[in-house]
């Protein structure tokens, strides 16, 4: 793994920690303030910090510590967690979400000296004076400056990371007064040690230290075994014997003391000539037991006392896990075993799934040919196929959740550019849904939400005069739906003002002012391109990319939109996509010799015209009416190229298909094969891209069939004033 | 030792986890990784291991629960284990010392100093 891998996988990581803090501050929003919710954002700001740390983004460190501290202190109390506060945490969230965009990105950090200084007086409001459980940090301050840790020797160590030396050392920064060992820097000057009974028993093994002493020239010049019993009464935990070293001038006293600075109480150390090794302490002589276990007597008990915490802890894993609850499908993810995979080794795995569906085809089909058919092993064969496939997509899927988790941060920008407050409601958003599908819908899903805000819920003061909820309300939902996924985003804002939308249409020469539309076509021609219905442009939706890029995004994810809306009753936008994209729906069409793919997420419908439904338009073209409509005809045979085929519209099938830049229009095609899914494969890398061909798929009998682009074939094949808008 | 030194990192952060892998394994060292306190006992359960190291900040089962199970148990209440977390307070040192940790580094690590704390205590 490349530091470039490790370090992806850190920001995958930030979003991770960013949604986990998001979902746990959304919680003590609404009422949850218990200690394992607040020890979740604790914990998710605190895994930011270690990475930023590790990973030398110095600004990211610093903010994340100042947000750590304060988070320390509501958790352990000493901040009350009131709604201003909360309100405090999630702005510093925000910011702490640019932080890491800054970081991955390499571009400027955001301005956080303000919320830096907001933070810091929470802090000190809360706990009277000094923070309390402020840490000295060394880190964040020191980080900047220092360049990496070049790593001599040891080898191959071709981390390209800032691993500079904040490190601690193993001993901990334990600083101690050192000024007798400065006094006398010429002669070499002694060390006593007397590890006692802890030391053995939590594992710090003396022997280590001794060595560490030697490593550093030290000599043993005196061994104290005074206190060692007869072999009966010997206790192999205790620490019976004591030592002198002799250590070079050169060596500090601190560097001594650093070795022994964890066993803490469990080892006596004691510097200088006169000092002598300290006293042996034998328990059970109710020695003043500094150490933690109150290791009581030697034998019997001291090896029942770890068995203590082992049998009053398992209680405990259970109740993080229950009270994670509020952000349940993460939770239950975390719970679950998982493991982290290569997302190329999980695509190939997909890919040579498609492949097996193909192959289970084309056996099918010989088969079929050969007169053998619906044996009971190819039924076997069909369902375990079908099986693995879905299972292979489960394991790309994700819960929707990761999109819709970041929508809370989207409406808090809103209010603050808007001053609209906007309550949201989600429902079905452990939903899970293709990976890919996920990543591209945040783009349309913001914009939609941006829209919804901007243009469909009115100013509070509007809502108050229609008797609504000064507060306007979004509702995201997402939901399975035979084989599909449907998304809608609904605000119960004014609805879609028709009559203005209709004028600025007219204005804007996307329909003729003759047209009579229909409400469903007026609502749609947001979606045309060029149309913006706002009365200025606000800074919030526009920003140069209308609805129909949001339209064209879904298409692209082979999904299509759709808009409900109801006059002072709110506007739903409804997003219908496949599950996953590696496998879509199609139908298979005879052209001549060819046999082609049309994507089923643009087929409207097919039909054999009716003697009088298609119109001649001069002299090769032809208009068909579709109930009142007419639409242009595209002969797929004369775009292929094919010699032979139908060649006017009474021979053949129309299929009428909806595109997004040129509207409606109908294919021409001899004949309708079949409909069912296929695999795409990509024209562009295995032979270069070709206008009109969105890319290939293999069909049951292994011929390779092209698979249409229906948006570039009809955008192209029509003269632009053929069209029609959608 | 000619057998190579087996050490089990306890993270819950999948980046801290894959920087300890490249610092221990291009250093000599076998890796094996555990992403909180209950999935490193699982994988204690059936797996022998020379040292352990581990992050106090988990979900599940913190790093400090993770050292008393360790040191109440019976297969590897001997084995070494150093704490690798960004706290630096004394009674957070203190806490972990109580529960039997052998060592503490502070994050983020130095490669050699964190490959010298491991050949200490691994011998």
């Amino acid at each position: 793994m490349t530091p470039e891998e490790i370090q992806q996988i850190f920001f995958v990581e930030c979003e991770e920690s960013l949604a986990a803090a998001e979902a746990g501050l959304a919680a003590c929003q609404t009422g949850t303030q218990d200690g394992d919710t607040i020890n979740g954002v604790f914990r998710a700001v605190h895994s930011i910090k270690g990475g930023a740390g590790a990973f030398g983004y110095t600004a990211l460190q610093a903010y994340t510590h100042t947000f750590e501290t304060l988070l320390s202190d509501v958790r352990e109390g000493t901040v009350d967690l009131g709604d201003a506060l909360i309100g405090l945490l999630l702005r510093a969230l925000d910011t702490l979400s640019d932080h890491v965009e800054a970081a991955r990105e390499g571009g400027d950090a955001p301005a956080d000296a303000a919320l830096i200084a907001e933070m810091e007086a929470a802090q000190a409001g809360g706990s009277g004076a000094v923070p309390a459980t402020a840490e000295p940090e060394p880190a964040v301050t020191a980080a900047p400056s220092e360049p990496a840790g070049q790593s001599d020797g040891e080898g191959g160590d071709d981390l390209d990371l800032d691993l500079d030396s904040l490190l601690d050392d193993i001993s901990g920064g334990f600083s101690a007064p050192q000024a007798e060992a400065e006094a006398e820097a010429e002669k070499p000057w002694q060390v006593h040690v007397r590890p006692h009974a802890g030391a053995m028993r939590n594992g710090s093994e003396p022997l280590l230290m001794l060595r560490d002493l030697a490593d550093l020239g030290g000599t043993c010049v005196r061994c104290d075994v005074g206190a060692v019993p007869a072999l009966d009464g010997f206790d192999p935990g205790q620490g019976y014997l004591g030592w002198t070293f002799a250590m070079p001038a050169s060596v500090e006293a601190d560097t001594v003391r650093d070795i022994f600075d964890f066993v803490g109480k469990d080892c006596t150390i004691a510097i200088g000539e006169d000092e002598g090794i300290p006293p042996v302490e034998i328990e059970p002589a109710a020695a003043p037991a500094p150490a933690p276990a109150p290791v009581a007597k030697p034998g019997v008990e001291a090896a029942q006392k770890p068995a203590e915490p082992a049998a009053q802890k398992p209680a405990e894993p259970a109740a993080p896990a229950a009270a994670a609850a509020p952000n349940a499908p993460p939770a239950a993810v975390a719970a679950g075993q998982s493991i982290r995979i290569d997302l190329f080794k999980l695509d190939r795995l997909i890919d040579l799934v498609g492949e097996l569906v193909i192959a289970q085809a084309m056996l099918v089909q010989r088969l079929d040919g050969a007169g053998i058919t619906a044996t009971e092993e190819l039924g076997l064969l069909e369902n375990l196929t079908r099986d693995i496939q879905e299972s292979a997509m489960s394991i790309r899927a994700q819960p929707i959740s990761s999109v819709f988790s970041r929508v809370p941060r989207i409406l808090r920008d809103l209010a603050s550019t808007t001053g609209k407050h906007v309550k949201l409601e989600v429902i079905g958003e452990s939903t899970e849904l293709d990976k890919t599908v996920i990543e591209r819908l945040g783009e349309p899903l913001t914009h939609l939400i941006r829209n919804a805000v901007d243009h469909g819920i009115e100013s509070a003061e509007d809502r108050i005069a229609a008797g609504k909820n000064p507060e306007g309300t979004l509702t995201l939902s997402a939901e399975h739906r035979s084989g599909r996924i449907l998304i809608s985003i609904a605000d119960d804002g004014a609805g879609i003002n028709r009559e203005r939308v209709l004028a600025k249409a007219i204005e804007k020469g996307i329909v003729s002012a003759e047209n009579q539309l229909t409400a469903e076509e007026i609502d749609n021609l947001i979606f045309a391109p060029g149309f913006s219905t706002a009365q200025t442009i606000s800074s919030v939706s526009g920003r140069g990319v209308g609805m129909d890029v949001v339209r064209q995004n879904v298409k692209d994810l082979g999904g299509r939109i759709t808009i409900d809306s109801t006059p002072g009753e709110g506007t739903t936008f409804i997003l219908t996509l496949p599950l996953t994209l590696a496998i879509s729906d199609g139908m298979i069409v005879n052209v001549g010799e060819q046999t082609l793919v049309v994507p089923l997420a643009h087929v409207l419908e097919s039909l054999r015209p009716a003697e009088g439904d298609v119109k001649g338009l001069g002299s090769s073209r032809h208009m068909l009416n579709v109930r009142g409509k007419f639409i242009p005809v595209l002969s797929l045979r004369e775009a292929l190229g094919s010699p032979s085929g139908a060649t006017s519209p009474e021979e053949g099938v129309l299929i009428v298909v909806d595109t997004e830049a040129a509207g409606q229009a109908a294919l021409l095609v001899d004949d309708i094969q079949d409909q069912r899914q296929f695999v795409i494969k990509s024209l562009s890398t295995n032979y270069r891209s070709v206008d009109g061909v969105a890319g290939a798929t293999i069909l049951g009998d292994g011929r390779v069939a092209l698979i249409v682009d229906v948006d570039g074939l009809v955008a192209c094949a029509l003269p632009a004033h053929e069209r029609q808008a959608a | 030792m000619t057998t190579t030194t087996r050490i089990l990192t306890v993270d819950d952060s999948a980046s801290m986890r894959a920087l300890l892998n490249h610092a221990l394994t291009t250093n000599g060292f076998e890796v094996a990784q555990a992403d909180d306190g209950v999935a490193a006992l699982e994988w204690l359960a059936v797996n022998e291991v020379d040292v352990v190291i581990t992050d106090i900040n988990m979900p599940r089962l913190d790093g400090f629960g993770l050292i008393e199970q360790v040191r109440g148990g019976t297969r590897h209440r001997d084995r070494p284990i150093l704490v690798l977390t960004t706290e630096s307070s004394d009674e957070k040192k203190d806490r972990a010392r109580r529960a039997g940790a052998t060592g503490w580094i502070v994050k983020p690590f130095d490669t050699e100093k964190l490959v010298a704390a491991v050949r200490r205590v691994s011998h």
